[in-house]
């Protein structure tokens, strides 16, 4: 394969907040290709939006990038190594806050918003804000940048653009404001967009069409995008990889049907199972037990393993990283589950607990917490 | 509806409330203990006089009565007549009316163009240095009433300093034969502008402070706004999300409280006025209601009512002209 448009490598984002360290991205690595969809899954608090700020480099204070590689067609938009005092400064070829602004955001690498109804500025028309980002990323004059929103409006399914162009957002519905906010990074012809839930605001049948949308749009501009969402039924739509995130960690990754038919991961496991499925009549829904916690004081060992259906001893002393467990010659597919033999730390050996995922009230847990 | 209409509108809707404000001012007018021919007739009057008075003042008629003349009066353009100077009420009020917008349009002006520089500095540096100092200096200006600021500038820059003259406040468009030491109109603006000086500041202070505080608060959220986050994202330098994005939504709060600082302001200047001795319709206002003259009591005080119903409708009209959400009323 080529080389990757977008290279993430072990990427740390922490808050640094009064009552602690909240390690919201916690060493995740992953790569995007040109013209591809990946998605980034998991549930709200996993570090998702999170994760795609620090690739614009956009993490608000208190939060801070602390660690890892972010390598953008050759650019380094992030990168340490160690200074004369032993401390660690960016390198000397990261690019400066001026070049983001003026080399990566929006030009390269622009952003869907998951909030249609917010990220839209109430003062001033819908057809100036999309004028002035063309204008900054394209270096076309206004009238240029005008026509190209008009003509860009026309393209996302603005009906009547030339005259939808001078209305402001209230005068738009949610849908046609994420049909704005789509053209807006459509519009400044980048090579990556990140899509961050961007229809998880919709209802479903606008969502249908946002989606179809997208994917015509993805052809024929042939756009990388980085899908982020928790909706598995949007991943299996539109995505060709997925990475699965369970607090702050990437927990699996592979082809989006090997996640599907091929699940490494008793969390991605999890997740499916919490989904109605249109070939599987069932009674009741199976929602992931427990809730997910804190990115401030994760569990010991392997972060999911105090709601895992599946946990063993092992689970709360041994933390996984990733591995591929694909056979040879096939395409990459990587869990971080010891349960796999890959991993060769005596999980058939080791004594199963209680968790909230196996019913009572999880030991485990309490346990973990007492230890840290 | 366009904004002409929506202001048309606004004004048309101000009506009642004149009538209202008339109507209240009247009746607690009259309410006042103590007699004006009391006062302008001394101890001890005689009877014929008395009622000779009353009778051209229309005192002997009862209230309602009087009420009904007053108000088609007002309908007019007739305000009564003042007995203390013994002129059309409407004209002391022309005469003193230009004095005190003079004096609060530019405190005003001081008071925004300093306070919208140092709220947006203030919420853009948030809880450093520069914006401690703003908070203080807010806080302090709030918190210190304008006639005290006005003694202190006096005692300090006209009687230590002689810098600025303490009393009186000459209109910039006066006649420079009535104005001494002045002999050219530009002469005439110069001595006007070094008199407001001091009362300016006074009353200033007090919404330069106010309008500081909202528009650091108010920018402090635009500026966490998403469609700041967006703006950000594709690339917008800081200066311009700044200048742009957050500055014109974070206005709206700022608009209103200019609006409502304009009836305020009104009120301090009548301090204001007392303190550096400027014949403005504050004095005005105090002069009727120690002589007991009713109808320029409420002549006045159906200014200071206009003025607060004028300030209500501008800051309407600013918030629809700034705001497209605001419907104009016609949903």
């Amino acid at each position: 394969m080529s080389e990757p448009l977008l290279s993430v490598e072990n990427l740390k984002t922490q808050f640094f907040t009064e009552d602690g360290t909240v390690r919201a991205v916690d060493g995740i690595s992953f790569d995007v290709y040109e013209g591809e969809i990946v998605g980034l899954v998991g549930e709200s608090g996993a570090g998702k939006s999170v994760a795609t700020s620090s690739l614009l480099r956009l993490v608000d204070s208190p939060g801070e990038i602390v660690g890892g590689e972010i390598t953008f067609k050759g650019e380094t938009i992030f990168g340490l190594e160690e200074g004369a005092d032993g401390e660690p400064r960016p390198r000397d070829e990261m690019l400066s806050e001026e070049e983001m602004r003026e080399q990566i955001r929006g030009r390269e690498i622009a952003i869907i918003f998951q909030d249609p109804m917010e990220s839209l500025n109430p003062v001033f028309t819908v057809g100036g804000q999309l004028r002035e980002f063309i204008e900054i990323n394209r270096d076309l004059s206004a009238d240029e940048a005008k026509e190209e929103a008009i003509e860009m409006l026309r393209e996302v399914g603005i009906p009547a653009p030339e005259s939808r162009y001078d209305e402001y957002p209230h005068q738009f519905s949610g849908g046609m404001r994420q049909r704005v906010l789509i053209a807006m990074a459509l519009a400044c012809q980048p090579d990556l967009i990140i899509a961050d839930e961007p229809t998880t605001a919709l209802d479903v049948t606008v969502e249908g069409q946002i989606l179809e949308m997208v994917t015509d749009l993805q052809e024929k501009y042939d756009t990388s995008f980085i899908w982020v969402t928790h909706d598995m039924s949007v991943v299996a739509e539109i995505c060709d990889r997925v990475n699965v995130m369970y607090l702050g960690e990437i927990i699996e990754h592979s082809e989006v049907d090997d996640l599907f038919y091929d699940t490494k991961h008793p969390y991605t496991q999890a997740l499916l199972d919490s989904m109605p499925r249109p070939d599987e009549t069932v009674h009741e829904l199976d929602p992931i037990k427990g809730v997910m916690p804190e990115a401030i004081n994760p569990p010991s060992g392997c972060r999911f393993h105090s709601r895992c259906p599946d946990a063993r001893e092992v689970c709360r002393e041994v933390h996984p990283e990733a591995r591929n467990l694909a056979a040879d010659g096939e395409p990459k597919h990587s869990a971080a589950c010891v349960k796999y033999d890959a991993f060769e730390v005596g999980y058939d050996e080791s004594r199963p607990i209680e968790t909230e995922a196996t019913g009572g009230f999880s030991a485990g847990l309490t346990e973990t917490e007492a230890e840290e | 509806m366009g904004l002409l209409r929506y202001t048309l509108w606004r004004l048309a809707q101000s009506i009642p409330v004149l009538i209202g404000i008339i109507t209240i001012t009247f009746f607690l007018a009259n309410q006042i203990p103590g007699d004006p021919v009391e006062i302008m007739l001394g101890p001890t009057p005689a009877q014929e006089q008395v009622e000779a008075i009353q009778a051209r003042y229309g005192l002997d008629r009862p209230a309602h009565e009087r009420f009904l003349t007053y108000l088609s009066g007002v309908a007019s353009g007739d305000l009564g007549h003042s007995i203390y100077y013994d002129r059309p009420v409407l004209e002391m009020i022309l005469l003193r009316l230009p004095v005190t917008l003079y004096l609060t349009v530019s405190a005003f002006l001081f008071a925004i163009v300093t306070a919208i520089p140092l709220g947006v500095i203030s919420a853009k540096r948030r809880n450093k240095p520069a914006d401690h100092v703003s908070r203080i200096v807010s806080l302090i200006g709030v918190s210190t009433p304008s006639f005290w600021i006005g003694l202190m500038l006096i005692i300090i820059f006209a009687f230590y300093l002689g810098w600025f003259p303490a009393r009186g406040l000459p209109l910039p468009w006066a006649d420079p034969a009535d104005i001494r030491g002045a002999e050219t109109q530009l002469q005439v603006i110069r001595t006007s502008l070094h008199h407001l000086a001091m009362p300016m500041v006074a009353l200033g202070t007090l919404q330069m402070a106010q309008i500081t505080r909202i528009e650091r608060s108010s920018m402090v959220e635009s500026l966490q706004g998403e469609y700041v986050k967006l703006a950000r994202a594709y690339g917008v330098s800081e200066s311009k999300i700044v200048r742009k994005h957050a500055f014109q939504v974070a206005q709206l709060p700022v608009i209103t409280i200019i609006g409502l600082g304009l009836s305020t302001a009104l009120g301090g200047a009548v301090l204001t006025e007392t303190v550096f001795e400027i014949q403005g319709m504050g004095r005005l206002i105090i002069t009727a209601i120690n002589n007991q003259d009713y109808e320029l009591i409420m002549g006045t005080t159906f200014m200071f009512g206009v003025a607060f119903v004028v300030g209500v409708i501008v800051t309407d009209v600013a918030y629809a002209y700034i705001d497209p959400r605001v419907a104009y009323g016609d949903e």
